[in-house]
Formats: C-alpha cells, structure tokens, sequence
C-alpha cells in the first residue's frame, strides 16, 4: 500500500469541503481535504445573516469555526491546489498537487467557482487599477468616489449595499429589467439613497488612464453613454470550476457544472460532489455544506460496502 | 531580518490571512491600513500602481494578494 492512501480525498475547502470533512472524521474514514484556498469564497462575504443559528457572522468567522470542527477529527489538510487527477484502473484515484501525489478510493469535488469575466476592452488591463471583483477586499480604496457594480443578482446588490459605506454614489448597471435580489435586499437597495440602478443595459468598455476613469455603456443613460466612476466592481456570477472532474469522465451539464444526484453521487463510481460546483439551483453556504454532508455519507457506504483494492501501480 | 510592510485594509479577508500567516511564522511586520492613512494608500500605489489588497513588501520585493509561495520564497521559509 502507498504510504499516503486514503480513504477520500475532499478537494476544496470552502464550506462544502469542510462540512464534508467533518462528516468524513466522524466517519473514521482516512481522509484529506486538499485545498489551495481554505474557506473558500464565504471568505469574501461581510455579512451572513442567512445561515441558521447564527444571527449575524462574517465569511471569515464562519469559515474559521469550520476550520476548528475539522480540527476536532483525524483530517488532513492540505493546503496545495490539486492540478491533476488519474483514474487508475482497478477503480482508484491518484490526485496530484504538482509533483506530490495523493492515492484515493473516493473524491468529493467541491472545488467552488471562480468569478465570472465581463469580457470588454479595459477590463484586463484595469484589473486592480479601478476594476475590481471583492468590494469586501478592495471598497475601502474608494471612499466618496463614484463607484459602478455590474450585475443583478443577489451578490451583486450586496456589494452595491457595502460600497454606499464608502463611495459618495453607486450605480448598479444590470443588463437585464429587474434586480434578482433576496426581497430584504432589494428593499434595502430601494431604500438606500446612494444607489441608482441602470436596467437594461450593458458596460462594453472600460477607460482609464494609470486608473479607471468611466465606462462606455451600450444605451445612453440620461443623455449620454459614457459613465464617469472611479471603480467598476463586477459581480455577474460565477463559473464552476469542474474541468478536473471533466477531465476523469464526469457528466456536467450545459453551465460546465457536476451533475449529482440526491446523494450526491456523480455518474463515475467513487466520485462525489457538493457546493457551488454542482448543479442546484439554489448556492447557500447552507445547501452547500448539507450536499458536503451528503457527500461523505455517501462516500463511506460506497467505501463500506465495496471492497476496494488500489492498485495504482505505485509506491 | 527581512523589513516586512503590509499594506491592507481592516475588511479585506486576504489582509487578514496574510497577517496570520506571517504572525505564525513570527515575522515582525508593518501593518499599513490604507483604508483611512492617505499617506500608506498613496505610498502603496506608487509602489504597485495598484488598488488591490493585500500588498506586501519584503525587503523591497512587492507581492500583491496573498501569495504564500512568493511569500515563503522571499522571506527563505
């Protein structure tokens, strides 16, 4: 048997990885969690007041107790990106983290997201320089400036909602008629006097010089297409990461997400996955964390009940 | 010993991360806020060109955002 041989191999340590770990510890099963970034994007989140039995608390805080669980159980963690993985013919997994590699009878994907591109001239180049994806990490350089949010979504008005504590004005420009945002914040968008939303149009250039300066829109806005700001924070979703899993044989569906079923099997047998990478409709860190659950449940009937020889052909 | 400045702001969760991660590797540093010191905030983007943060500077070398392998590399960890 190779020396480092687990039982599961979790890949990814947001919130879905954890609660899976935790589960898995529980389990008794030798597990790793192998993560580049551990605690994921709920990192990212201010203000979580959606996650029952707790009131109020911040990405960071939630992360760091599910850090602390996991702690509580025989889990390995490590933190390295996993950048390959090979199915080994007796029904085993290799995952690499560069060079090292990890031999496993089961894998739970919950490799998260990464955040979407808007794809317009000026973006790439103003990255850090007035364009930005975190107003958690980077609003407070704009305090009474002219900030701009791209998106509709729930995330989306939560950021434009942070941003009013620092920019003098904050448009939100959706390409589409009506924000998608949770009722309590859309009343807190409508009420809030340094919002202006523009709907139904899009930013197809930003312009600068050594900082973003304005962006061009595809519709004049009160009489003009050009928007004078100071920052562009674009919030237009997220795109799966699962080319890993892709790239083993496991079925995504149109939006490149990790098709699972309620058990959170995926269509390969051992492989399992959980979190913003699948493909639910509904991304909490609370669903997430319950289909990490799933997952190791899962996970140790499979290991249970199968007698599973590795074999991968190395020490 | 390496002069270690980070430049970040109170809310940002890599700031954080960063400052832990040097904490426990018990290197002193300078913790910059440049939310609310124009000065750090204007010394910080002349140095990088740059709004984002973290940003942290090991004897001159400039890392942007938490990049632990740079940062273990510059520091010899």
């Amino acid at each position: 048997m190779a020396e480092n041989m687990y039982d599961l191999v979790i890949i990814g340590g947001g919130v879905a990885g954890l609660g899976a770990a935790v589960y898995a510890g529980r389990f008794q099963i030798k597990t790793a969690v192998i993560a580049e970034n551990l605690g994921g994007t709920i990192l990212l989140t201010n203000d979580i007041a959606n996650y029952p039995g707790f009131r109020q608390i911040t990405g960071m805080d939630l992360a760091d107790k599910l850090k602390e669980h996991v702690k509580d159980y025989n889990v390995e963690i490590i933190e390295k990106k996993a950048t390959k993985i090979e199915k080994c013919k007796e029904g085993c997994f290799k995952v690499f983290t560069g060079e090292k590699h990890y031999h496993t009878k089961t894998i739970i994907f919950a490799t998260g997201t990464e955040w979407r591109k808007l794809n317009v001239p000026g973006e790439k180049e103003f990255t850090g320089k007035g364009v930005h994806y975190c107003a958690l990490c980077d609003g407070a350089f704009y305090q009474n400036k002219i900030i701009g949010v791209v998106g509709g979504s729930d995330s989306a008005a939560k950021e434009a909602l942070l941003l009013t504590e620092y920019g003098k004005k904050v448009y939100i420009i959706y390409r589409k008629e009506k924000i998608r945002a949770e009722p309590i914040n859309l009343e807190r968008l409508n009420k809030n006097k340094k919002i202006e939303i523009i709907n139904n149009t899009n930013v197809t250039e930003i312009k600068g010089d050594k900082f973003v300066k304005s962006v061009v829109l595809d519709k004049a806005y009160k009489g003009s297409k050009e928007l004078k700001l100071d920052a562009l924070f674009i919030d237009i979703g997220h795109i799966p990461l699962s080319s890993l899993a892709k790239d083993i044989g496991v079925k995504l569906n149109d939006k490149s997400e990790i098709i699972i079923g309620r058990e959170a099997k995926t269509n390969v047998k051992g492989i399992f996955a959980a979190g913003d990478v699948v493909d639910t409709k509904f991304k909490q860190a609370i669903t997430g964390v319950a289909e990490g659950v799933t997952a190791a449940y899962s996970t140790y009937h499979y290991i249970s009940e199968n007698e599973i020889i590795c074999g991968c052909g190395d020490k | 010993m390496a002069e270690v400045t980070v430049y970040s702001t109170k809310t940002c969760p890599w700031c954080v991360k960063a400052k832990e991660f040097l904490k426990q590797n018990k290197i002193k540093f300078e913790d910059k806020d440049v939310s609310a010191d124009d000065k750090a905030r204007n010394e910080m983007i002349k140095k990088t060109g740059q709004m984002g943060v973290p940003v942290i500077d090991i004897n001159g070398e400039i890392i942007i955002g938490f990049d632990v392998e740079r940062i273990k590399e510059a520091l010899k960890l």
